[in-house]
């Protein structure tokens, strides 16, 4: 475990570490961390070495010459220091390469407020250009895929994306063609960039080269704020963080997590704030009656539903899938074992053929956050029921009130509607999920439809497919009317809701450390107050 | 759609064992597959190079566009390239260039309609002692005058 | 008087082909080899004080002592991608001595334990490489390449590569990812090839004329070797004389040569009414002389480096008072923002910067603030790539810049040349 000094620091680092994963390393050396810190463009933890920007460069006490921070690796007893003039002068000059080809795009770039030539020339730059010859022209606005929009011209040529596509997704899809400053990044005619995991590409681009068309000139960034929580797209349980504002949320991006998911996530579930936004759920609970719909408030529907539930006692069954958290399944199935002495409850899985599937990477085919979790409760209560013996009931009569806690992800359910059918035959239909379903809304009968929260509204445990128990704080609240699963089984068995006065006051996620803090930024005026959602 | 001839199928599947990474056999394939797409190479040949060596399309695109001697357009029976690099620039060669492009009433890089001549400008061909000279396909013209260079061009069948 | 080691009998047609390299004594340099202990040789070429002939001027066989001391097999390529402007020395070598260069592989080869070799061609070379193929094929039909050379039990495969196009390969990283079928980009070091290089395996890259040199090594001994040049510069080199000069083309001299003979003695001077106005002594990556610093300079590596320049390739091009400097930096700033492989990016927007502000000049455009503007981008050009096509960029226009600074004035201010007294304007890429 050799020793090294930077920039005055000792620290002890594993062997075979380079300077730059000393500086960012994950703490597995003994010494503060971060270490220090050093512009970069090319070097990337999840990918290899290319060592093109030239950005990282660091002073080796007995080295005449600057070296490359993310090539070199330390030895015992080697000093390093990246605060000397030279560096500094090197590293001003290497970010004038970099930009005196850089179009001026800032005012339409979509990676304005997070964009690393931004950031750095804020840090150590804030000099006076002295290109005044013709910038190169280049490719703007290319479609590489479904996904990921390319302009060229921002392009600084780091190589992140054409690593990822040959190292990661293994797809070889990108590549820098021509030389010199000629090169552009590009894909092959015929041959999109059309991956499961295209846009990780988006995160890893220091710059506005390569954007996703889903968030494209949708909102700016310094107006949304972020908060780490679990993808509940499928079994994996990657480590995300989603960013929102008053409008609702915006984008989602991966998380290092070294267990669970690495550097990456798929692209399935970047689409998964989609289905918390309010565009997309109930916002009223609703109760059919003969007259039509007739809306509620999810409380006094759910309440009004328990006189049925508790009624039906013993008869009665409930139906959940796999996305709902840990605690929610230990209140309800609790309630509904304990109050109505039940022990009709059944498992809703989607695709079960698939649910072992594993595509090398990260998806997988069970495409719930927690059906381990519901394993687990169900198990502890010794519930062992077969979705036949639902049929059966229904078709017998036995069972004539049912509760469901449906999808909140209906698109990877695609037995919905032959569940709605077969599920609408009960006598007492409770229904109860976060978004809005037209299906449910076309259907007669005793109906009760009731607006959850989403995961995203509640604090929480997913369990995914290895066991891995991963706990998750509430982001923020949509609807705040909406019921949790908990507060729901409470209701439905006849007590009263726990209130608990909680303040509903955004907490700011801690601001990682590379993020540049310049004092006036933040005296800004079109920062958004924070505040209460 | 491009096909290589059989015996150019023959000798791309050589080159592939010839040496120690099948990735080598690249840039011998696309000298291969210009030969036979007349003087140079197009999307479509780029797409059945990739087929035929099963190595993915943009490998083979990089390599392709990284080096000056494929043409990414196509070009004259003869390919007339004049070095206008500094031992050639000292002597002349680039004045040559121009008379020549003036003789053939053509611009650099382009198709004379008769489709016989490009006139392109390169850098160092190594024949410094013998400059101003001159590359048409595979041959050197060296110790060229302005007469000299335009009779071997009009000489060329 | 040219001191002919390796030329002799290049004026031999029949030099090139087989049976007439054996009537001249050829192959029996390898007999002996194969008789000696691998560190024998490596030794002696150490004791030679042979230094790389490509243009980096590294001891050989210091290089050869990189090689890891194990049973890795291990890969001896030969640079023959002669890209550097002026110099056409290693295609002289190929085209009329192919089976000196085999016979340097070979005992090469077996000096550093080497059983695979490449000569990597440049693809615009296509007769030398068709001479080199039918002299390999001679070689392999007499046994002289393959299994059991010459029943010794050494085996040495060799194959002819042809490069496509681009002076970047002559690099020695980026030939060897030129040859592992990537873009001839060059690749980081550390890991040096002689630890890491072609596919990962311990790799040697010479120039043509360096494991040529090994012949006359190791037939007449280091010693014999030493007896010219000097102390820090054995032996002879092959010099590309071009440009304005009488008699342009290669000659092979002993190292320490004056370079005012080579000039004016073997290259016949200027042409008539001419005057000497600037040298550029080791192909154009090397620091310009003016004329008065090039006729007090010998060429050797020391000599020329105490001068500010570089012996580099060893092609000296000869500039007359009829040239313009500026005209003559816009041809190079061209060729290296042509040739730059675009991987990192001090080079890569640098060479473009360079191209750009000196044509700028040219087209009467400049401003006086441009010279200055070119000595501080190329000045932060050198040391921070990868590779030294940056610093082969740099310094040139450092050198030009520097020394004929009142011609760079006049244009700016006068928005001509000043040799000339036209802008050249359609001269101009």
């Amino acid at each position: 475990m050799p020793k090294c000094t930077i920039n005055g620091k000792e620290i002890e680092v594993k062997e075979g570490t380079t300077i730059i994963e000393a500086m960012y390393g994950s703490g597995e050396q003994k010494g503060e961390w971060p270490a220090g810190k050093v512009a970069h463009y090319c070097w990337h933890p999840g990918l290899s070495v290319a060592g093109v920007c030239r950005l990282c460069m660091v002073q080796i006490e007995g080295n005449p010459r600057l070296q490359i921070a993310c090539n070199t690796v330390v030895t015992e007893g080697m000093k390093i220091n990246n605060t000397s003039d030279a560096v500094k002068d090197a590293a001003k000059w290497g970010l004038d390469f970099h930009l005196i080809n850089h179009p001026l795009d800032c005012p339409i770039c979509d990676q304005a407020g997070e964009c690393g030539l931004q950031d750095q020339y804020m840090e150590f730059g804030k000099y006076n250009p002295e290109m005044a010859e013709k910038k190169v022209k280049k490719h703007k606005v290319v479609d590489l895929g479904p996904t990921v929009v390319l302009d060229s011209e921002r392009c600084i040529l780091c190589s992140r994306c054409v690593r990822f596509t040959e190292e990661v997704s293994k797809t070889n899809e990108l590549g820098i063609f021509n030389r010199g400053d000629r090169s552009e990044i590009g894909t092959f005619d015929g041959k999109p960039l059309d991956n499961k995991y295209s846009m990780n590409t988006v995160d890893i681009c220091p710059v506005g080269a390569l954007t996703s068309k889903d968030f494209r000139f949708r909102q700016r960034v310094w107006y949304l704020k972020d908060s780490n929580t679990i993808c509940n797209g499928c079994s994996t349980g990657c480590n995300v963080k989603v960013y929102f504002n008053r409008e609702g949320f915006f984008r989602v991006k991966p998380v290092y997590n070294e267990q669970v998911n690495g550097y990456w996530m798929c692209d399935e579930g970047r689409d998964v704030y989609k289905f918390a936004n309010r565009e997309n759920r109930w916002l009223k609970a609703k109760k059919r009656t003969s007259a039509g719909w007739e809306e509620m408030q999810p409380g006094a529907a759910a309440k009004e539903a328990g006189m049925v539930a508790k009624s039906a006692g013993a008869n009665a069954a409930l139906v959940l899938t796999g996305q709902y958290t840990v605690e929610e399944y230990e209140a309800i199935i609790s309630n509904f074992v304990n109050e109505l002495k039940s022990k009709n409850v059944f498992h809703w899985m989607n695709m079960p053929e698939k649910a072992e599937d594993f595509d090398g990477l990260l998806l997988r085919g069970d495409k719930n956050p927690n059906t381990k979790g519901l394993l687990q409760i169900l198990q502890k209560y010794g519930i062992s029921t077969k979705w036949s013996d639902l049929t059966a009931g229904l078709a017998s009569g036995t069972i004539k009130t049912v509760v469901v806690a449906g999808p909140e992800i209906q698109v990877q359910f695609p037995d919905m509607k032959d569940k709605i059918k077969e599920l609408s035959k009960a006598q007492n239909l409770i229904w109860m999920q976060s978004g809005k379903n037209s299906d449910l809304e076309a259907l007669t009968g005793n109906v009760w439809l009731i607006p959850m929260k989403s995961y995203v509204e509640k604090d929480g445990t997913f369990v995914n497919y290895a066991g891995l128990a991963q706990k998750f704080k509430k982001v923020t609240t949509v609807i705040s009317e909406a019921l949790t699963l908990a507060e729901a089984g409470d209701l439905l068995v006849g007590k009263m809701l726990a209130i608990k006065p909680e303040p509903n006051v955004f907490v700011e996620a801690v601001r990682p450390p590379d993020r540049v803090v310049v004092e006036h930024r933040k005296k800004n005026e079109f920062v958004y107050r924070r505040g209460t959602l | 759609m491009f096909q290589l001839s059989p015996e150019g199928l023959a000798a791309v599947k050589k080159e592939l064992t010839r040496y120690e990474s099948k990735d080598s056999a690249i840039i011998p394939a696309l000298y291969i597959a210009q030969k036979e797409n007349k003087g140079w190479v197009s999307d479509e040949v780029i797409h059945h190079l990739a087929t035929v060596m099963d190595i993915p399309d943009a490998r083979i695109n990089e390599v392709f566009k990284f080096y000056t001697m494929f043409n990414q357009k196509p070009v004259g029976k003869f390919h007339v390239q004049v070095c206008t690099n500094i031992s050639c620039a000292l002597n002349g060669s680039r004045e040559l260039a121009q008379h020549i492009c003036k003789e053939m009433k053509i611009g650099y890089d382009q198709v004379t309609e008769d489709g016989r001549f490009t006139i392109s400008k390169v850098e160092c061909l190594g024949s410094c002692g013998t400059a101003p000279m001159m590359q048409v396909n595979d041959a050197y013209y060296e110790n060229l005058t302005p007469e000299s260079a335009m009779n071997i061009l009009r000489g060329m069948k | 008087m040219e001191t002919k080691l390796l030329t002799e009998f290049y004026h031999l047609d029949e030099f090139r082909t087989l049976p007439g390299y054996q009537k001249q004594g050829g192959y029996e340099v390898l007999k002996k080899a194969l008789k000696m202990q691998p560190q024998q040789i490596i030794d002696e070429v150490k004791a030679s004080g042979l230094r790389g002939r490509g243009g980096a001027g590294f001891p050989t066989g210091m290089k050869w002592g990189f090689l890891p001391k194990n049973n890795e097999p291990r890969y001896l390529l030969c640079n023959a991608d002669e890209g550097e402007p002026g110099t056409f020395k290693d295609r002289l070598m190929m085209e009329r001595a192919p089976h000196q260069l085999i016979e340097g592989m070979i005992i090469s080869g077996y000096a550093v334990g080497s059983q695979k070799g490449y000569i990597y061609v440049r693809g615009e070379y296509h007769y030398p490489i068709s001479v080199l193929r039918k002299a390999v094929e001679e070689a392999y039909a007499a046994g002289l390449l393959g299994k059991n050379i010459l029943g010794s039990g050494i085996n040495f495969d060799l194959d002819v590569y042809s490069g496509a196009g681009a002076y970047i390969c002559g690099e020695e990283t980026g030939m060897i990812s030129s040859l592992e079928g990537l873009k001839g980009q060059p690749k980081l070091k550390p890991p040096f090839p002689a630890v890491q290089g072609y596919l990962r395996k311990p790799t040697i890259v010479n120039n043509v004329e360096t494991l040529a040199a090994v012949v006359p090594i190791i037939k007449d001994g280091a010693a014999a070797y030493r007896k010219f040049g000097t102390e820090k510069s054995a032996g002879t080199k092959l010099f590309s004389l071009s440009g304005n000069v009488v008699r342009p083309g290669n000659y092979e001299v002993p190292l320490a040569y004056p370079l005012k003979d080579l000039i004016y003695k073997l290259g016949g001077g200027m042409k008539p009414g001419r005057k000497l106005k600037a040298v550029i002594p080791g192909g154009s990556s090397a620091p310009v002389l003016t004329a008065e610093e090039a006729e007090k300079v010998n060429l050797d590596y020391e000599s020329i480096a105490a001068a500010g320049s570089m012996l580099g390739s060893g092609a000296v091009i000869v500039i007359d008072d009829s040239q313009c400097m500026v005209d003559m930096l816009g041809v190079l700033t061209h060729f290296y923002h042509h040739e730059s492989c675009g991987q990192c990016t001090p080079c890569r927007e640098g060479t473009g910067w360079l191209n750009k502000i000196v044509h700028s000049i040219l087209e009467g455009r400049g401003r006086l603030q441009d010279i200055e503007l070119l000595i501080k981008v190329a000045d932060n050009m050198k040391g921070r790539t990868i590779c030294a096509l940056s610093d082969a960029a740099a310094l040139p226009v450092l050198s030009f810049v520097t020394k004929f600074r009142d011609e760079f004035e006049y244009f700016v201010r006068e928005g001509h040349s000043k040799v000339r007294g036209v802008r050249n304007a359609e001269m101009h890429h």
